[in-house]
């Protein structure tokens, strides 16, 4: 069971081409963290596996469990289990955090759920994120503060209980008590269940959730991949000693 | 016997009726609303008799505080069930209450101002009389309806309504007619008087049904020192429609809250005219308006603030926003503003955009499909000025309709999707 990006080209629906080939495996129980700076590509990365139609796959494809998901709408491919954390996540005036939830719960089953095994899932969701009971009344997202958005995020993927999320910076905006909750939530929900890829600038999320796999990605492409380590390199180095290894390379 | 005052008023009336011209309505850009395809001289008021039952629309009528409902010309239904207040087809109310009732008639809704208000006073029929006395508070709904049941209808209506000092009560007004072929006319009229410190809740329902009802309307409602009044007109449907809504805050201490909300489809023409009209100082005030569109449809919003010399210290506020969901549809929005005095403070904007892609994608990641992302962002779109209505009853009509407009476009606004 994984999800797996085979030389993977996108360009914008301006013809600017972004990605240039960017081949990666997630396997359920496995945790990769994808870190690059400002601008390599990441986003982009993550939008194009959710099927973000600004996004256009000129080459390569994305294969979820077998199946190639590269042309299949982004409803689709979150009910054959594939979930994004946004790093702006959008705000939906007039639709109240339970609300969207119960529809999107729905939306990956036959028969809706019980009011009563909903309210109780949501319950265990917002005490293992330690989310207030009012946070659900609010319109989803609007007049969130940065870290509410975020949670309302990992609450949106413990409650559709993905096979494969990504989560796109979701660390960043988090103050350290939020950080540490939020990690406890994906740990929580990781186990055997979830192939999880990570997002992020910083190493500071890497202590709490430990993933087995680095990757480095610069300018569209994946220049360096390790374990644990290279995530702690990075973190004293930064990524100019790798730019300049990649730009000598080129040379 | 009618009192003498209002043959009176009648006979001026249809003079200016004779007089005046059908009018054509003209704003800047590409608005013009004409009665060309109107066939006047084909429609007649039509008499219906008494009914046992009220319709089907009003919910259980116990839930009311009073009920009045005119078809055509005629009312045929009256209720009353609270005897602190008086609610009554404006015809009688003219015979039995006549001194009270000309002390306020025509008050804010002179007969002068139109081909239509000329007609409307010198037609009129049936209509509806509400008083409520100082310091009552009525906590169910004072409910009129107005029903076209037949093609070739002219129907006249006409509402007065009167909240004493203190008093409190919570007023719906509805225009309906069932899905029918042919033409129709609905010139109606409508003013509400606040006195000094009342407090209403006012709700206009319009759903004239697929029919080519053409609703040509002045509501007024005037409201007196440390009154408030909030008002919520939901305009559902009909052929073409003309109104003007005003709302006078008219001495210090007036407040009001106007939300408003239209859907357009097919080719149907919706033209509302708002003005929130500061008169006196301080006071305050408060307009929402949110419209979707979808078909060939056209709304046109504009929502005037004015604030007169002498409203100084007014904080006035107006937003409009129009949701274009079909590249046929074609709509605005516009806010305007006159200020004649200082020391105000008033801010209006106004928008007309479309569905917005990213929340579109945002919430299909999370698996649901386009349409009903389409769905979910109207209703959310909306659901602010619905709430207001605080009337659950109202509040579900309301929303089951959208529903129902929303299913019956969405086809055409995926196609429209698609094709951007
Ligand atoms: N829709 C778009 N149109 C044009 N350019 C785009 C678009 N989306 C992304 N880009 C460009 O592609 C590059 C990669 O952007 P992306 O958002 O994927 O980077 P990122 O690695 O997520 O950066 P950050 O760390 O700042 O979030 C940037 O130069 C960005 O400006
Ligand atoms: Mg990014």
């Amino acid at each position: 069971m994984s999800l797996e990006i085979q030389n993977l080209h996108v360009q914008t629906d301006e013809g600017v081409e972004i990605l240039h080939g960017v081949d990666l495996k997630i396997n359920k129980g496995e945790i990769h963290a994808l870190m690059g700076p400002n601008g390599s590509g990441k986003s982009t990365l993550a939008n194009t596996i959710m099927g973000n139609p600004t996004y256009e796959i000129t080459e390569g494809k994305i294969i979820v469990n077998g199946d190639d998901i590269s042309e299949a709408d982004p409803d689709e491919r979150a009910r054959a289990g594939v979930f994004m954390a946004f790093q702006y996540p959008a705000s939906i005036p007039g639709v109240s955090v339970a609300n969207f939830l119960r529809m999107a719960v729905n939306a990956g089953r036959e028969e809706p759920i019980k009011v009563l095994e909903f309210g109780k899932v949501l319950r265990e969701n917002m005490d293992l994120l330690r989310i207030k009971p009012e946070f659900t009344k609010r319109y989803l997202n609007d007049g969130f503060s940065g870290g509410e958005k975020k949670r309302a995020e990992i609450l949106q993927m413990a409650m559709l209980r993905p096979e494969f999320a990504v989560l796109d910076e979701t660390d960043s905006g988090l103050d350290v008590d939020a950080l540490r909750v939020v990690s406890d939530g994906v740990n929580a929900l990781q186990g055997e269940e979830m192939g999880t890829l990570i997002i992020t600038h910083y190493t500071r999320i890497l202590n709490y959730v430990e993933p087995q796999f680095v990757h480095v990605m610069l300018d569209g492409r994946i220049v360096r991949e390790g374990g644990p380590e290279l995530g702690r390199e990075l973190e004293d180095l930064g990524y100019d000693p790798i730019r300049e290894e990649v730009e000598a390379n080129a040379s | 016997m009618p009192p003498s005052w209002l043959d009176e008023s009648r006979a001026a009336a249809l003079e200016i009726y004779e007089r005046e011209e059908v009018p054509t309505w003209r704003r800047s850009g590409f608005w013009t609303t004409s009665l060309r395809g109107l066939d006047l001289d084909a429609l007649e008021p039509r008499r219906y008799e008494a009914v046992a039952e009220p319709p089907e629309i009003v919910g259980p009528q116990e839930d009311l505080a009073a009920l009045i409902v005119q078809r055509g010309g005629s009312t045929v239904y009256a209720w009353v069930g609270d005897e602190r207040i008086t609610v009554m087809p404006l015809e009688q109310a003219a015979e039995e209450h006549s001194e009270l009732v000309q002390r306020w008639f025509a008050k804010r809704l002179p007969a002068g101002e139109g081909k239509f208000e000329a007609a409307n006073a010198a037609f009129w029929t049936g209509g509806a009389f509400i008083h409520v006395p100082r310091g009552v508070v009525v906590d169910k709904p004072i409910q009129v309806i107005y029903e076209i049941e037949d093609p070739g209808t002219a129907q006249y209506a006409r509402t007065l309504g009167i909240v004493e000092e203190n008093a409190e009560a919570r007023i719906r007004e509805y225009c309906v007619a069932p899905d029918f072929e042919g033409q129709a006319l609905h010139a109606g009229a409508f003013e509400l008087y606040l006195e000094q410190g009342a407090n209403v809740k006012l709700a206009h329902f319009q759903d004239w049904g697929s029919g080519e009802v053409h609703d040509i309307s002045v509501k007024r409602v005037e409201i007196a020192r440390d009154a408030l009044c909030t008002w919520v007109p939901i305009h559902l449907g009909g052929k073409l429609t003309k109104q003007t809504l005003d709302i006078i805050t008219a001495e210090q201490g007036a407040d009001m809250r106007h939300y408003g909300l239209y859907f357009t489809e097919n080719d149907e023409h919706l033209d509302l005219f708002t003005t929130d009209l500061k008169e006196a100082g301080p006071t305050s005030g408060d307009t929402i308006w949110k419209g979707a569109l979808t078909g060939a449809s056209r709304a046109s919003y504009e929502g005037l603030i004015q604030i007169n010399k002498g409203a100084q210290d007014t904080h006035t506020y107006l937003q409009t926003h129009s949701m274009l969901l079909s590249p046929k549809a074609k709509g605005d929005s516009i806010p305007s503003l006159i200020v004649e005095t200082d020391n105000v403070s008033a801010s209006h904007g106004g928008t007309v955009g479309e569905l917005d892609e990213e929340l579109v994608f945002y919430m299909q990641t999370r698996g649901l499909t386009r349409a009903e992302a389409m769905r979910i962002l109207v209703e959310g779109y909306f659901e602010p000025v619905v709430q207001k209505i605080e009337d659950d009853q109202l509040e579900e009509i309301v929303r089951g309709r959208i529903a129902e407009k929303l299913t019956a476009a969405s086809d055409e606004v995926a196609q429209y999707i698609e094709a951007r």
